[in-house]
């Protein structure tokens, strides 16, 4: 169940410019948490200002020693604040929070995780998971990046033992171009052969998921999700701040709607593709 | 002397709070999201967004920014209607052995009637809050809460159709708020809470335009603790009923400040974000503070300095 923990800061460290991974103590989280909940971090206990907690994907949990880790990307106030903790710190952290990744029930179905930037932290969880439940050789993952230096977790996925393709913007390392050319060339050269039903999984940019979720819709892949980052407020389902467009109208709705709008922190953040509205 | 725990019981109109400390409407929910955290039967009352006759679709995203020491909020009071709360949200608060107060929202004064008169007659609910100040819908709501005729209005016919405690709550938006509380005790209400949110705008400076789709927002949190302190106390000089203050409450000592301005009882808004323990924690502080003290009861602190 979700709570309110007081973690301590076990490490944190810089693995590429600006993405700091840290880790933390709390047994709870680390044993609770599944594959796309996120936390939400008290960046300071002594100021107002941010107020607010920072929402953050469970990278990887680590539930026999008790810990869990975060990857972010320093973007500003919040994240700045984070990075200035030192080991042996405590930081106030509620969580777990939010519907995670649906992993499916088919022993068969290939699992394809599209990652985009720090899309990668959740994905990197999910792909540890979906090792574990349905073996490595079922899952892919591409992995998109700026550039070379900016790469994040291929060691990782690496040594969970599935396969990884790279792209970077500036074509400095893997494929040069977009994650989602990887993703098409790969449906496209597998859908025809494969009679196992495909899921893909993604993170990162609204721009991206909203590409992966065409191309997904298009090969006909039988689950498409995506795991949204919208602002958050509360991040418990309270303030109705973080709310996507979803399909269809609500239960008992007359006045012809046919959208409406769910909370991104409390019904997500991982949400079927098909049922989004992109704005 | 000093070590006896302290009535910590207050009433609000007809509602008997066992400690002074609420929740601030919009920022709780119906409650169930936050029963993880405590038992909530520990709260003096629990109020809850804002309910309209229909449901209500609210504003476009990104709907909420965070400001120094705030944040601005442009909500736009979605919720799933009356029936929805009385029938799927209503009957879990009626578990917890605590009073709730439903905060009411319409686009017409007859909407405001309409949803009250329901209210009134169903089993549960204990007050009534009318939200007559929120900055972030363009029918209704601060239309009527502007003006000492909007305010008369609503509250006179709510009044006409319950017995229920009534609740107005003031916009901190106007020039003089105590000529508009005043209105609202002659046309009945029973008590008064306030501050809802400043009106605020906040601005990316990289991407040149507004940062909420609304444009406008609420501003709720630390920065305006000293507004709402200041009606507060003012309020409080001028009228005799009954006032639950909020406006930027994060711990025991904010919460004991708005007694001593003259709250009678207090509300915990952004408060709950940032720790969602923040409501019981401050009962528990308000309690070392009176011991601490010896104060033997709340009533005794509320409104001394500035008398
Ligand atoms: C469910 C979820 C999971 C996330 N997981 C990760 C992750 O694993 N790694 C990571 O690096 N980032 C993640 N983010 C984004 C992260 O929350 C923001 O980058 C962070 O809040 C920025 O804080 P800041 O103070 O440094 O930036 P500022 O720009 O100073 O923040 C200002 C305000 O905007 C909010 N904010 C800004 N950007 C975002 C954003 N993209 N999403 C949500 N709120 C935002 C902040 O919380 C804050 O209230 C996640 C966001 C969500 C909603
Ligand atoms: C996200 C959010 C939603 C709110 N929704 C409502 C509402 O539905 N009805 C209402 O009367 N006030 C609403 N308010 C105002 C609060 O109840 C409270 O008056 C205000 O936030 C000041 O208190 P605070 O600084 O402790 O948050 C809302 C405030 C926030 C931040
Ligand atoms: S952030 Fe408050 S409801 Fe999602």
């Amino acid at each position: 169940m979700k709570g309110i923990y007081n973690c301590e800061v076990i490490a944190q460290s810089e693995v590429s410019p600006g993405v700091i991974r840290s880790l933390l103590r709390c047994p709870e989280i680390a044993c609770q948490a599944q594959p796309g909940q996120f936390v939400n971090v008290q960046v300071s206990a002594t100021t107002t200002d941010p107020l607010l907690r920072r929402p953050f994907s469970v990278h990887a949990v680590y539930p026999s020693e008790g810990l869990f880790s975060l990857l972010y990307v320093l973007v500003g106030k919040g994240t700045a604040m984070m990075t200035k903790i030192t080991s042996g710190e405590n930081i106030s952290v509620v969580g777990p929070l939010g519907r995670g990744f649906d992993l499916g029930n088919s022993p068969d179905a290939q699992h394809i995780l599209v990652a985009g930037g720090c899309g990668a932290a959740p994905l990197h969880f999910l792909s540890d998971r979906l090792c574990a439940l349905w073996g490595c050789k079922n899952v892919k993952v591409l992995v998109g990046s700026r550039s070379k230096d900016a790469v994040l977790c291929e060691a990782e996925f690496i040594s969970h033992g599935v396969e990884v393709e790279v792209s970077t913007d500036d074509g400095t390392y893997g494929h040069h171009g977009l994650v989602t050319e990887l993703l098409k060339r790969h449906l496209d050269s597998s859908l025809s052969t494969l009679h196992s039903p495909t899921r893909i999984y993604s993170c990162g940019p609204n721009a991206m998921m909203r590409e992966v979720a065409r191309i997904a819709h298009e090969a006909g892949v039988s689950s498409c999700q995506v795991s949204l980052e919208n602002n958050m407020a509360c991040g418990l389902g309270v303030c109705m701040g973080c709310v996507q467009k979803i399909k269809g109208a609500v239960p008992g709705d007359t006045s012809g709607t046919d959208w409406h709008r769910e909370r991104v922190c409390k019904d997500g953040p991982v949400f079927n593709a098909e049922d989004i509205i992109w704005d | 002397m000093g070590l006896t725990t302290p009535d910590l019981s207050v009433n609000i109109g007809k509602i008997k709070m066992k400690n002074p400390v609420t929740v601030a409407s919009g920022t709780f929910g119906s409650g169930q999201e936050m029963a993880d955290f405590y038992d909530l039967g520990r709260l003096g009352a629990i109020t809850v967004k804002g309910t309209s006759l229909e449901p209500w679709p609210g504003n476009d995203y990104p709907r909420t920014v965070e400001t120094s020491s705030g944040m601005l909020n442009a909500i736009g009071l979605q919720n799933d209607g009356l029936d929805a709360f009385v029938n799927e949200k209503l009957p879990f608060l009626r578990q917890f052995d605590v009073p709730v107060i439903v905060n009411v929202v319409g686009q017409s004064v007859d909407e405001y009637a309409r949803v009250s008169e329901v209210l009134g007659k169903t089993e549960g609910v204990h007050g009534l809050e009318l939200n007559v100040s929120c900055p972030n819908v363009k029918k209704g709501c601060l239309a009527f809460g502007n003006s000492p005729e909007g305010i008369a209005e609503v509250v006179s016919a709510v009044r006409s159709v319950t017995d229920l405690t009534l609740i107005t709550k003031l916009s901190p938006n106007v020039t003089d708020v105590v000529s508009i509380a005043k209105t609202a005790v002659e046309a009945g209400s029973d008590a008064l809470s306030l501050i809802n949110t400043l009106l605020g705008v906040a601005i990316d400076p990289w991407q040149k335009k507004f940062r909420l789709a609304n444009i406008t927002g609420g501003l709720s949190g630390p920065a305006i603790k000293p507004i709402a302190l200041r009606m507060v106390w003012q309020v409080a000089q001028a009228v005799d009923v009954p006032i639950i203050g909020m406006g930027g409450i994060m711990n025991a000592t904010d919460a004991v400040e708005f007694m001593l301005a003259g709250a009678d009882a207090v509300a915990v808004g952004t408060g709950n974000f940032v720790n969602p323990m923040a409501a019981v924690e401050i009962i528990e502080g308000i309690q070392e503070y009176l011991m601490s003290t010896n104060v033997s009861d709340i009533k005794q602190i509320v409104g001394v300095v500035g008398k």
